[in-house]
């Protein structure tokens, strides 16, 4: 503004107030070129301060002008116009001077700002270079940091040592005249070296790799070749099979038997493994086999986590249900207890054949919850078998193992812990369960290794291998025996039952040629009817007659006389001798109470049993001591003492010979048969 | 017997063995020990056993104490009868006499101190000894037995030294008539004889059976048991028990007995009496009436 307004008054000369523009204009462009009063040359020459004054000065005068015209206005009059014309003129002069000032400090203002600009302009400008300066000085620091700073990557290689290097390196590498001086030199020497290794190094590598390859291509080869020869080896297995039958090696089946023997649980692991061993030693008549579903037994094994959270189901479940349906309360409780007597699924078959190719077939179950083993037993034999009506519970599973050992009866069972889990299910005993579980004899347990001592429960009572091998062998052959003198027993009692008493022609010669009592009948008789009898009361009293032995009923005759005979069969025959129990009628009823003789004849069969056993396995006890007894009834009647007061002739002509009748204090007949003399004597 | 409860021990084949053996055991002889301490018992099967009356007759006997002290074989027979001197027992059976030592005996493996045979005619069956009896003024032993005969040995030198015969059959049994040195043997001929010692010769017979008020036909006429009292003699057997006046040889009581007796012994006024094969030991007075019974 003031610029323009500098440059529009730079024409002008002289101003007034109130002079028309289009004058000013005028002035302005003819002005231009020629005369130029340059006011801003006055400014330089002119001193501010005296314009300054000057400036008061005016001011004051125009107030004092003003004043007048004022005074001058207000007292009115003729001279006053003129005074106050006067007066006006003046101060417009005062007012040009004023206008003037007023320039001459706008141009002084205006230069004043000028130079001030351009001396700021000026100092920018300086400023400016000295900020790129310092920017540049601080970039060129930085950058000389930088390069200070900078590591070479071949600092952070770990050469080699210098002694080594000075020793190793080839001498064109290390060049030790020149590099002893210079350390870069000798730097860049080691570096060579070390580059040099390195390529060789490298080398090494890809060789080896490539040997690697090599190797790996051949082990490939060689494996393929192996797997290649398993299915061969499985063909030339089952070629074998019909080889291995022939040879009676069967290893294949042994295998299988083998894999499968793993889910065993551990008793009937162990009796598997015990009876195997003994039958692959001593006896090769024994077969073991394993029966059952592997996968059930496998499923059996659940983890333990899976069983709890299955356990805590089925408790909530069941817990439910019986909120919901009380009537299955019973249900429940059967379902429980079959659940305690759950059998394993997996069991084990022995095979025990005899002599006569009679088989004695044994099955071994695991009963899981109560710890312990069952065994069901059958017989089979070669021919099938008649079988007579008193021999009826001879070979029935349920009674044919009873007593193998003394007072092993199999209806309870042998661990004690058993009796609290019975209580939580209500189940009294175990004899109920028998005929569907098998029966839990002593000795199957210590076939199974377990052993439950007798007076505390054990909670754990692990199979043990030593306890199943020192009985395995005394068990199979008390089996043995029993089966076959079962058998034997079986066939006599066909004999017997037909009033024919089987003696064999080796025991003939316990016996007198000629026997005139006979057999005439034999049946079996229940345990009750024997302890009813009334001369069998001394057996009963002194506990020979339990429950577990089978009773049977003889009746021998001879004319009028009659002897009746009451025999407990032990089942453990015949190392256990069959005691007979006599009752005479004939002039009167005898038995052991009230004749000593028929006392005697007891004794005969019952306590000299050892010279009846005939040869082993003695099978021949049993009819070797009836035969006896036909004799002794013979010797008996044939010895009494005829009564002289009586008519007629004796009934029972003497045929026996007899050193002499009576003998001892006690008068005993001759009841002992001598042979080969064929007299009688007294024992 | 005893009254056992039904056993439940497990039988195996020895615990039969025995019970079987004890159902048919017969005793036959007794002796006690001249401590009169101990009990020996002979049984049928041969063994002897020795029993401790004092522990099993005192306050504090348990079972154990009613059991053998100790028990061995002692015959291969049965022992049939047995004495005992004031240091010896007497077993005698089957055709021997062995003598073994009261003090020795409790110890195990007792071995006899003798063992004699007395000379026997036949060789094909060894007679049985049925009767002992000691003589202590003699210092003798007196068998008798199957053979028929008494024979006398010498409990100093062991010899035989006399053998009576006379019986037709084996003599049952003897009594010593003290006052005259006199032997009673009653024997299976039913005869009793009495034999002078000093002669060896038989003094007098009776034969019991001949006599009507005792003979019993249907039971036989052997003399089972004699006891005599010097004056007075009983015997019985097959006969009915009947009360003798040895110098007349007549018979004067007879005792109401239906058993044959095996046993009778003099006590004091009493006769003590028992048949075989029923429980009760009756008494009676001499004048025939059963006074009262012991049982068993």
């Amino acid at each position: 503004m003031s610029t323009e307004s500098s440059k529009k008054r730079k024409p002008k000369v002289i101003r007034s107030d109130g002079t028309p523009t289009e004058g000013k204009r005028n002035r302005s462009d003819t002005e231009q070129e020629g005369r130029y009063y340059s006011e801003e040359a006055e400014v330089d020459l002119r001193d501010p301060g005296r314009d300054y004054e000057l400036y008061k000065y005016t001011c004051q005068e125009l107030q004092r002008l003003m004043a007048e015209i004022q005074d001058l206005k207000s007292r009115g009059g003729k001279d006053a116009a003129i005074e106050i014309e006067e007066r006006r003129i003046q101060s417009c002069v005062h007012f040009m001077t004023l206008k003037k000032l007023n320039r001459l400090a706008h141009i002084r203002l205006k230069k004043g700002r000028d130079q001030t600009h351009e001396a700021k302009q000026k100092v920018d400008a300086y400023h400016l270079q000295l900020q790129n300066l310092l920017y540049e000085v601080m970039h060129l620091q930085k950058e000389i940091t930088k390069c200070l700073e900078f590591k070479s990557k071949h600092e952070e290689i770990d050469l080699v040592s210098l002694e080594e290097f000075y020793k190793e390196a080839p001498t064109d590498i290390s060049k030790a005249e020149v590099t002893m001086g210079d350390p870069h030199q000798q730097t860049l020497a080691r570096l060579d070296w070390e580059l040099e290794q390195r390529k060789r190094l490298a080398e090494k590598y890809r060789e080896c790799l490539s040997n690697k390859e090599k190797i790996l291509k051949e082990i490939e080869v060689k494996k393929e070749y192996l797997s290649s020869l398993q299915p061969r080896l499985n063909s030339i297995m089952q070629a074998s099979l019909p080889v291995q039958e022939y040879l009676f090696m069967p290893f294949d089946q042994a295998h299988k038997q083998y894999e499968t023997a793993r889910h065993l649980p551990p008793p009937l692991y162990v009796l598997f493994v015990q009876a195997t061993a003994y039958g692959q030693a001593c006896d090769k008549t024994l077969s073991v086999a394993i029966e059952g579903s592997v996968d059930e037994a496998k499923a059996l094994f659940k983890p333990p986590d899976d069983s709890q959270d299955d356990e805590s189901d089925s408790d909530a479940e069941e817990e439910q249900t019986t909120k919901r349906r009380r009537p299955t309360l019973g249900v429940q409780l059967d379902d429980k207890r079959k659940e305690m007597l759950k059998r394993h699924p997996l069991s084990v078959m022995v095979d025990l054949k005899c002599k006569d190719d009679s088989v004695l077939h044994l099955t071994f179950y695991y009963l899981m919850n109560l710890n312990i083993l069952t065994v069901k037993a059958k017989v089979t034999t070669a021919t099938e078998l008649i079988t007579p009506i008193s021999a009826g519970d001879l070979l029935s599973p349920d009674s044919v193992l009873s007593c193998l050992y003394p007072g092993d009866h199999g209806k309870k069972t042998p661990n004690p812990a058993n009796q609290y889990q019975f209580d939580k299910v209500g189940i009294l005993t175990l004899r109920d369960y028998v005929l569907d579980l098998g029966h839990p004899y002593l000795w199957v347990q210590k076939l199974g290794g377990l052993h439950f001592p007798k007076e505390q429960p054990q909670h754990t009572v692990i199979a043990d291998h030593s306890l199943s091998a020192s009985h395995m062998e005394t068990t199979m052959k008390l089996l043995k025996t029993r089966v076959q003198s079962r058998l034997a027993l079986h066939k006599q009692f066909a004999s017997l039952e037909h009033g024919i008493v089987p003696v064999t022609s080796d025991c003939q010669y316990l016996f007198p040629a000629k026997v005139v009592s006979r057999l005439v009948k034999w049946v079996t008789i229940v345990h009750e009817d024997y302890m009813e009898l009334h001369y069998t009361k001394d057996i009963v009293e002194a506990g020979l007659a339990g429950d577990t032995n089978l009773y049977y009923l003889a009746l021998i005759e001879r004319g009028t006389a009659k002897l009746q005979a009451a025999v407990v069969l032990n089942p453990g025959y015949s190392s256990i001798p069959p005691i007979f129990q006599l009752c005479l009628n004939w002039k009167g009823e005898k038995t052991n109470s009230n004749d000593d003789n028929i006392r005697a004849m007891e004794s005969e069969v019952n306590v000299c049993y050892k010279e009846l056993c005939g040869p082993r396995p003695s099978h021949q006890l049993l009819t070797n001591q009836l035969q006896r007894l036909c004799v002794l009834l013979d010797v008996y009647l044939e010895t009494e003492s005829h009564d002289d007061s009586v008519e007629g002739p004796k009934e029972f002509p003497q045929e026996k010979m007899c050193l002499r009748l009576f003998r001892g204090p006690s008068r005993m007949k001759p009841f002992k048969y001598n042979h080969p003399q064929g007299f009688f004597s007294h024992r | 017997m005893e009254r056992a409860t039904q056993l439940a021990v497990p039988l195996g084949q020895t615990e039969v063995f025995q019970a079987l053996q004890r159902l048919h055991m017969t005793i036959f002889s007794q002796s006690v020990s001249p401590c009169g301490k101990f009990l020996a018992a002979g049984n049928n099967y041969g063994q002897i056993a020795i029993f401790s009356l004092s522990a099993a007759l005192s306050s504090e006997a348990k079972e154990e104490s009613k059991k053998p002290v100790v028990t061995f074989q002692a015959h291969d027979g049965p022992v049939y009868s047995m004495v005992s001197t004031d240091r010896h027992l007497l077993s005698a059976g089957d055709g021997e006499v062995k003598a073994w030592l009261w003090a020795e005996i409790l110890k195990k493996g007792c071995k006899e101190v003798w063992r004699r045979q007395p000379p026997y005619r036949t060789s094909l069956e060894v007679p049985e000894i049925n009767a002992l009896l000691l003589v202590p003024k003699e210092n003798s032993l007196i068998l008798a037995g199957g053979d028929c005969q008494l024979h006398a040995m010498d409990l100093e030198t062991g010899t035989f030294t006399r053998a009576l015969r006379g019986h037709t059959d084996y003599i049952h049994c003897l009594a010593l008539r003290e006052r005259s040195p006199e032997v009673l043997s009653g024997g299976e001929d039913g005869a009793v004889r009495l034999w002078d010692l000093r002669t060896a010769k038989e003094a007098q017979t009776i034969e019991v059976y001949k006599h009507e008020e005792c003979s019993r036909p249907h039971n036989g006429r052997w003399i089972g048991c004699l006891a005599t009292d010097s004056d007075w003699m009983v015997c019985g057997g097959g006969p009915a028990l009947t009360l003798w006046h040895l110098r007349s040889s007549t018979p004067t009581t007879i005792f109401p007995m239906r058993a044959p007796q095996k046993h009778v012994t003099f006590y004091q006024d009493l006769v003590l009496t028992s048949a075989g094969n029923s429980c009760r030991v009756d008494v009676f007075t001499n004048l025939g009436y059963r006074a009262f019974s012991l049982s068993f």
